[in-house]
């Protein structure tokens, strides 16, 4: 694209507005797909996204797209011309559907800087095979055929008419023109209509070569033989020669005045001997400019693109700030004044630089539409190759979130989609039987709870078997509880650990038992968890959950012997001091605290990470309760320090090598220049069960 | 400098047209993206030439120049077309267009229709 004279702005626009049609074409063809019928506004509508993408790719010279682009539009133009009735609309939406996604891998290869190379041959050859097969099964509206290949029936040429009418006027002179057009300057018939468009206000008697300036061959004769004009008119030659020079994309005029007998011999002579059609592109001349662009392309934007790398550094710098924030405000320096004024301006400080990450993690937020409505596609899809019916319902599309999160969640989303399609939606005869509707329903829904997005795909099939999976399990030696104490979610959400797969046969969507636990590590590489729920015979529903931000949080610093933990804010419950009769231990030695007539279980974190000082009175320490997934645990420290915004810094890569730190969600730098451990909430729970 | 509408569907189109114009001593005056906005936007602005694009929503480009040229039998309106239009181009032609420039476009081809007006 390097001699482009369109520069690399345009081909961001490009780039942009591609995008942008397709999105509108997929669910323009999605919709009518629903409706079970392309309207004329569809119809026109994806005539003209398809005539826009043409022209703007031919621009750029992807000429793959623009020529698939053209297949299509050529398709459309019989639709919106012919108005064919039955067609076989599922069998076109597939074809177009094919052609959106080369157009898609064909822009992201564009968008990566790689070439741009794909052979659309095939899909353009499908799409004019199905064109052919409309025009075959509509024989009594073939006559018209599309626009390029021919004129109306019944159509008169302008000049014939004239000629016809002024047949009785007699002109003085008689002339004789060759004109030839530029190379490269396209439809030389139609620039030479114009001509004698220009001709009829002053001549008669119009004859020309080629005759039918329509016809489709008619601008190959004219590139290569020329435009051969023969009229009569009451204008000098200085007249006529001076008109005719006036034509756009002139290359060379011949024009002399002839002997009036001679006239009409002259033109049949000037009819080439062959009429063979060459191909119409073949011989078009690829010079082009290579001119540099001037950037003084001036845009009227009220918003800016701005590449991602720089909000990741912004947001790396905002954390930072926050550290050397607190590194000013906490300085041990200050222990034990009475500084008013410090405080108060610290307190602004404090202030601003809350405003000023929560401006910054808005800038971050993206909605999940686009996410959300890609599944459309995919439940569509699915529902064609698996011979299922359903429908996909979108809820809170307009929830916003990291745009980080997004990329990490993407796949995720398509996997649990294909699996609810795959496993949980039944057959329509099954559901019919079953006595429900006979069109499933899945629904992705988005909502925010607290610090975190909930996702949650949802379907009403079949719901997850209950035994199938504790058989598995314990053929797989997966179970880590006696059977009798599992829970039905527990035994559901052994789904998630790897290798796991209760379907025996293998289809093309849902893969061979690395799927779930690929959604897990997906979604925990982003702090978040998944839970699964299901009732036999109603549907699964299988819920996402991820923190809404990822690097700065609110935080609990506790403090244990010498060490200090952080504890994320939003997973603590309540601290309170234990009271002495309260602790009490269960058979297997673990020990258990009652509170409000209810147990839960104790982590000491002395103990848990073998600090040697600390408090072991449960009296004289205060145990914090934390939840996560619905489970609870009693967390003993010694004491609490305070609460302080902490930007989350991952675990140096020598530590995480040991593979032995856990419970550990990373670290953070704190005010006084310490460090301290975030404690990950959900490892502590899961560790000591497993 | 002369002064030029540009009224294109395509965003894309309109910024090519745009710049190859604005390097090449012609002042883009305004922008439309349908016929109808075209129409509109002619009455206001008076420019010496406008490029018009036929495929367009709401109102295509032969509509457009139709109503043009009706309030105006001296508009200058070139129309910019693709392959397989020809029909359409030469309905332009009858309905009062000076001319018409074929997508994909070379600056030099647009430079000299609109110069040639």
């Amino acid at each position: 694209m390097s001699d482009q004279f369109l520069g690399d702005q345009m081909l961001d626009m490009f780039i942009f507005e591609t995008a942008q049609l397709l999105e509108q074409l997929e669910a323009c063809i999605l919709d009518a797909e629903k409706d079970g019928a392309y309207s004329r506004d569809a119809i026109n509508e994806i005539f003209r996204i398809m005539h826009t993408l043409k022209g703007s790719s031919a621009m750029m010279r992807y000429d793959d797209i623009s020529s698939l682009a053209h297949s299509i539009e050529d398709l459309f133009y019989f639709l919106r011309e012919e108005n064919p009735g039955i067609i076989e609309y599922s069998e076109l939406t597939d074809l177009v559907l094919a052609g959106v996604d080369f157009v898609k891998s064909q822009i992201g290869k564009i968008k990566s800087g790689s070439a741009a190379e794909g052979d659309a041959s095939k899909l353009i050859a499908d799409n004019r095979e199905f064109l052919a097969k409309l025009k075959g099964s509509n024989p009594a509206k073939q006559g018209a055929d599309t626009e390029k290949k021919g004129p109306d029936p019944g159509e008169q040429e302008p000049d014939t008419e004239k000629q016809n009418g002024t047949s009785d006027r007699k002109y003085a002179n008689t002339f004789r023109a060759v004109i030839r057009f530029q190379e490269g300057c396209e439809m030389e018939n139609i620039r030479a209509f114009g001509v004698i468009h220009n001709l009829e206000d002053v001549a008669g008697e119009i004859r020309h070569v080629p005759e039918d300036i329509m016809a489709p061959e008619a601008a190959e004769i004219i590139k290569r033989d020329g435009f051969t004009i023969r009229f009569r008119t009451d204008c000098s030659y200085v007249d006529i020669h001076q008109l005719l020079m006036q034509t756009i994309f002139l290359k060379e005029l011949e024009l002399e005045q002839v002997n009036e007998a001679d006239a009409v011999q002259a033109v049949n002579e000037d009819r080439p001997a062959d009429y063979r059609p060459s191909d119409h592109r073949a011989d078009r001349t690829d010079e082009h400019n290579a001119q540099n662009v001037s950037r003084d392309h001036t845009s009227h934007q009220n918003i800016i693109s701005v590449p991602v790398a720089r909000l990741d550094k912004l947001m790396d710098l905002m954390g930072e700030f926050v550290i050397a924030e607190a590194m000013v405000i906490q300085n041990p320096d200050l222990d034990g004044m009475e500084l008013s004024n410090f405080q108060k301006a610290a307190q602004r400080l404090d202030k601003i630089t809350k405003e000023i990450q929560d401006m910054v993690m808005s800038i971050r937020m993206v909605p999940l539409a686009a996410t959300f409505q890609k599944m459309k596609r995919i439940v569509r899809d699915m529902c064609r190759k698996l011979h299922k019916e359903a429908n996909l319902v979108i809820v809170g599309e307009e929830t916003e979130v990291d745009k980080n999160i997004i990329e990490h969640i993407s796949d995720p989303l398509v996997h649990l989609v294909r699996n609810a399609l795959d496993h949980g939606i039944e057959s329509a005869q099954e559901r019919l039987a079953a006595g429900k509707d006979k069109c499933g329903t899945i629904t992705l829904e988005a909502k925010s709870a607290g610090s975190d997005v909930l996702i949650i795909v949802r379907d009403d099939g079949r719901g997850l078997d209950r035994e199938k999976i504790l058989k598995k399990a314990k053929e797989k030696g997966m179970l880590y509880k006696p059977e009798s104490e599992m829970t039905d979610k527990e035994i559901f959400n052994l789904v998630l650990l790897p290798s796991f797969s209760t379907k025996d046969d293998v289809t093309e969507f849902s893969g061979r038992g690395v799927g779930m636990d690929v959604v897990v590590k997906n979604i925990e590489a982003i702090g978040g968890s998944v839970l699964i729920d299901s009732k036999p015979n109603e549907g699964t529903s299988i819920t996402m959950k991820i923190p809404l931000t990822l690097a700065i949080i609110d935080g609990m610093n506790i403090k244990v012997g010498k060490a200090i933990f952080t504890l994320p804010t939003i997973s603590i419950m309540e601290s309170f001091r234990p009271k002495a009769g309260d602790a009490f231990t269960d058979p297997e030695g673990n020990e258990m605290i009652m509170v409000r007539g209810k147990c839960y279980p104790v982590l000491r974190l002395n103990r848990y990470y073998s600090i040697p000082a600390g408090i072991t009175e449960f009296t004289e320490g205060i145990m914090i309760m934390v939840e996560h997934d619905e489970r609870t645990l009693c967390i003993f420290a010694d004491e609490l320090l305070g609460q302080q915004q902490i930007v989350v810094k991952s675990l140096p890569e020598y530590i995480r090598r040991f593979g032995k730190v856990k419970g550990l969600a990373g670290c953070t730098l704190l005010g006084d220049g310490n460090i301290s451990l975030i404690l990950d909430i959900g490892g502590l729970i899961y560790g000591r069960e497993a | 400098m002369k002064k030029v509408l540009i009224v294109d569907d395509a965003a894309f189109m309109r910024a090519a047209i745009k710049t190859i114009l604005e390097r090449n001593g012609f002042e883009v005056v305004g922008e439309a993206e349908n016929g109808a906005i075209g129409v509109r936007k002619y009455q206001e602005l008076r420019p010496d030439i406008v490029t018009m694009d036929i495929t367009m929503p709401e109102m295509t480009g032969l509509e457009a120049l139709k109503h043009i040229r009706s309030f105006d039998p001296d508009a200058k309106v070139i129309m910019i077309t693709a392959m397989g239009q020809e029909h359409l181009v030469k309905e332009a032609i009858l309905s009062g267009a000076k001319s018409f420039i074929v997508k994909p476009f070379k600056e030099e081809h647009v430079v000299q229709t609109l110069k040639k007006l």
